[in-house]
């Protein structure tokens, strides 16, 4: 390959160049570890969730309801941190709608409030209520839902008709179903569904409470499947280690590509500043459970495990190896320095959200229109993120990894053309 | 890694312009392109409010006629998303679209169905969510058939002047920022500063056209096209007052304005850059589907893939040819992520 030839003439030019101490190879050994770790702590931690799941559906009641959110809560911990490896790996990119798709039509779920409205131009779906239809008509087909399968949510309901806000997989449906909607716009609470909903017989409220409970059962199930394979892709062998390692600077360039899109395109443009400019409390990532300034934080924190090369799994292990800093040190240790400071700064930005919710003021009344203190929290964090990501672009250009690969991967895609 | 950096050190040192030229190439943007640009914004937006002062009614053909002008204007300089445009959200307010959840809709129907005082203020409108702001929430009251039906008339033609205003604000303090400050800094970059060497700075210019030209073939086509089995043609910008291709012809223009002053001095670079505008621009000018919605039958739908299919062509034009004969890389831009 051209590339290949180039290199090692430069190599030859450059033979003065004295012997380094940080190994590329070694720098994607650490990262691919943590992505191991990581994904691992999200499946055992989902399947926490499963048997929460399954004792709420076994013998509903307040606390077994209450016992689930919980198990949700902590699942969400490290999972957030794993969106780091999301933009950069193709393997990871493809496969995330399954999980975490966001936002979503809940309607198209189970019951919700008038409010809500029915179908819209962008989604005729929008309000279908499987819980509710055991037949229905998609797209000129009839669906068969008398049972509410993995299969049925996996393959015919999830992004139906083309729509992506169709989201009946992954988290945040399973969000709705412990939740509900939180109807309490900009006002404290969050979503406040009865633990009725899973009641049998008669005390069984909002309807179809078997099917509800099919519906919860099977999403949970496909989240814990769905997470079985990301981690195994991880280990060593695993299909995501292997293509990082095709070569060294393509797996460089991931890892740069996964903190950069994440920080600036997805999490300070999408997530948090378009909520803000809009004052939708509905614009928040976690609007059923009021979780989302947790989101945020954990979604920052990935970005500065794989940038230091370390992360602390759920049970205190900690998971550690040459990194990133230390190779951006070896060529500019002030850019280094830069880099860190930058990731400290943020993530000082979004502890103060997060600590500012636990203290009663929630993210969705961040949103609210002319909240000053609200929109100076949100933008703290939406200004670290994009600053931080000025500092990446200057990491790229440092070590050359040129030509970065961007969603869409067109350098990877055409990698000829990038050293014609 | 030192070793992969002599390789790319090299490689710039064969085809980079030098920091001299880079610098008359920033210049050069920005007393061409990009300030004539936002001053033309500022002075169409602003007799857009004026004219909405004197006759506010949406059907007025002089008022129709000035929100043309002013949009005109916005979608000639809607790829410079970077410094002034960003402060305070004002790009954002300007121009929110696209709207796939419906929130402008929602928002300018609840303000006419409450008859918000906040709509009849144009100071005040600064607060309100930018889904209800701009040049896309406009197009909602001058041509919408459910905006045009709701509420009150006097409160909808209020709306209109206050909207209006809140454009021409916008538009002002843009072009003031690009004069005041930043066209200054951005010609002299400094450790300091927002750029720190010429080649930041000629990279943002470069991330603009190649953005610029993503949301173009993704968004401005992409939406509409959808896929083959199930095409998208509400999913156009501004199709209720029929301005679709129009916009996608402007924009065009105006990055192939940048484009071209970025291409300066080298004419290899130049030509295929050039080559691939017209050849776009052709295919825009045969098209005669105004509102793209040809999307829905096989060969309208194919003029418009073809019209891509050279939206995208440029865009490996601009990637492998541009990019490594000003000696920068693409960088990251808002429309990462999903």
């Amino acid at each position: 390959m051209t590339r290949n030839y180039l290199l090692s003439t430069a190599l030859g030019l450059c033979i003065a160049t004295p012997a380094l101490a940080v190994e590329q190879a070694d720098v994607l050994t650490t990262y691919a570890d943590i992505a191991a770790a990581n994904y691992d702590d999200a499946r055992i931690t989902a399947v926490a969730l499963q048997s929460a799941v399954d004792a709420l559906i076994a013998d509903p009641s307040a606390e077994a309801l209450q016992a689930a959110k919980t198990a949700w809560l902590a699942a969400r911990v490290p999972y957030q941190q794993t969106e780091v490896f999301r933009f950069g790996n193709a393997i990871v990119d493809d496969w995330e709608g399954k999980v975490n798709a966001w936002p979503l039509d809940e309607g198209l779920i189970d019951y919700v409030d008038l409010s809500y409205g029915g179908a819209t131009d962008e989604n005729h779906f929008a309000a279908l209520n499987v819980v509710a239809s055991p037949a229905f008509t998609l797209s000129g087909t009839e669906v068969d839902a008398s049972a509410i399968t993995p299969e049925l949510l996996a393959e015919t309901l999830h992004e139906a008709d083309g729509v992506e806000s169709n989201v009946a997989t992954g988290y945040h449906a399973i969000e709705f179903l412990l939740w509900g909607q939180d109807l309490n716009g900009h006002g404290a609470g969050a979503g406040s569904r009865p633990w009725t909903d899973y009641a049998a017989g008669e005390d069984c409220t909002g309807g179809n409470c078997d099917r509800r409970a099919a519906y919860l059962k099977a999403a949970t199930d496909l989240l814990v499947s769905d997470l079985e394979w990301m981690a195994a892709q991880w280990v060593e062998g695993g299909d995501a280690r292997a293509a990082l390692s095709e070569t060294d600077a393509t797996g460089i360039s991931a890892i740069l590509t996964g903190m950069g899109s994440l920080s600036y395109g997805e999490q300070a443009g999408e997530r948090m500043r378009l909520g803000l400019m809009l004052n939708d409390p509905e614009e928040e990532h976690d609007c059923f459970s009021d979780n989302t300034h947790n989101s945020h934080y954990y979604d920052g924190l990935g970005i500065q495990n794989v940038y230091l090369g370390e992360y602390i799994r759920v049970d205190g292990t900690l998971v550690t190896g040459p990194s990133l800093s230390d190779l951006v040190a070896e060529t500019d240790a002030a850019l280094d320095a830069e880099v860190q400071s930058k990731l400290a700064t943020t993530m000082l930005a979004l502890g103060r959200i997060k600590s500012t919710a636990e203290a009663g003021f929630a993210y969705d009344q961040m949103l609210e229109r002319g909240n000053a203190g609200g929109e100076a929290l949100i933008m703290g964090g939406v200004n670290g993120l994009i600053d931080q990501t000025r500092s990446f672009e200057r990491v790229v250009a440092a070590l050359g990894v040129d030509q970065i690969a961007f969603e869409g991967s067109d350098s990877l895609d055409a990698p000829e053309a990038v050293f014609k | 890694m030192k070793r992969l950096f002599c390789a790319i050190a090299i490689f710039l040192g064969a085809g980079a312009v030098s920091a001299q030229s880079l610098s008359d190439v920033t210049g050069a943007a920005i007393d061409a392109h990009i300030l004539p640009r936002f001053e033309r914004l500022a002075t169409d937006a602003q007799q857009l409010a004026n004219v909405a002062q004197d006759n506010c009614d949406a059907a007025s053909p002089a008022l129709r006629a000035a929100y043309g002008t002013a949009f005109d204007a916005w979608v000639g300089v809607s790829h410079l998303r970077f410094g002034p445009t960003e402060h305070d959200d004002r790009a954002f307010a300007l121009a929110f679209w696209p709207d796939s959840r419906g929130v402008t809709p929602r928002s300018l129907l609840s303000l006419i169905a409450d008859e918000d005082p906040i709509g009849l203020d144009a100071d005040a409108y600064a607060d309100v969510s930018i889904a209800a702001r701009g040049f896309y929430a406009l197009e909602f009251l001058l041509y919408d058939d459910a905006a045009l039906a709701a509420g009150d008339a006097a409160y909808r033609c209020a709306l209109v002047q206050t909207v209006t205003a809140d454009i021409a604000a916008l538009a002002s303090a843009i072009d003031a920022d690009w004069r005041g400050t930043y066209a200054a800094d951005m010609r002299a970059p400094s450790q300091t500063g927002h750029y720190r060497t010429q080649e930041e700075a000629a990279q943002e210019l470069f991330k603009a056209v190649s953005t610029g030209l993503e949301f173009l073939g993704d968004t401005r086509l992409g939406r509409p096209l959808g896929t083959f089995d199930r095409p998208r043609p509400t999913r156009a910008e501004v199709w209720r007052s029929g301005r679709s291709a129009h916009h996608v012809a402007l924009s065009l223009a105006a990055i192939g304005e940048l484009a071209q002053i970025l291409a300066a001095g080298d004419a290899q670079v130049s030509d295929v850059v050039a080559d691939g505008f017209a050849r776009a621009q052709a295919r825009v000018a045969q098209l005669d589907d105004p509102v793209f919605a040809g999307v829905t039958d096989p060969s309208g739908r194919f003029a418009i893939e073809v019209l891509k299919q050279s939206i995208d062509a440029i865009r490996a034009t601009v990637r492998n040819d541009l990019g490594p004969k000003l000696g920068v890389v693409a960088g990251f831009n808002a429309l990462d992520g999903d």
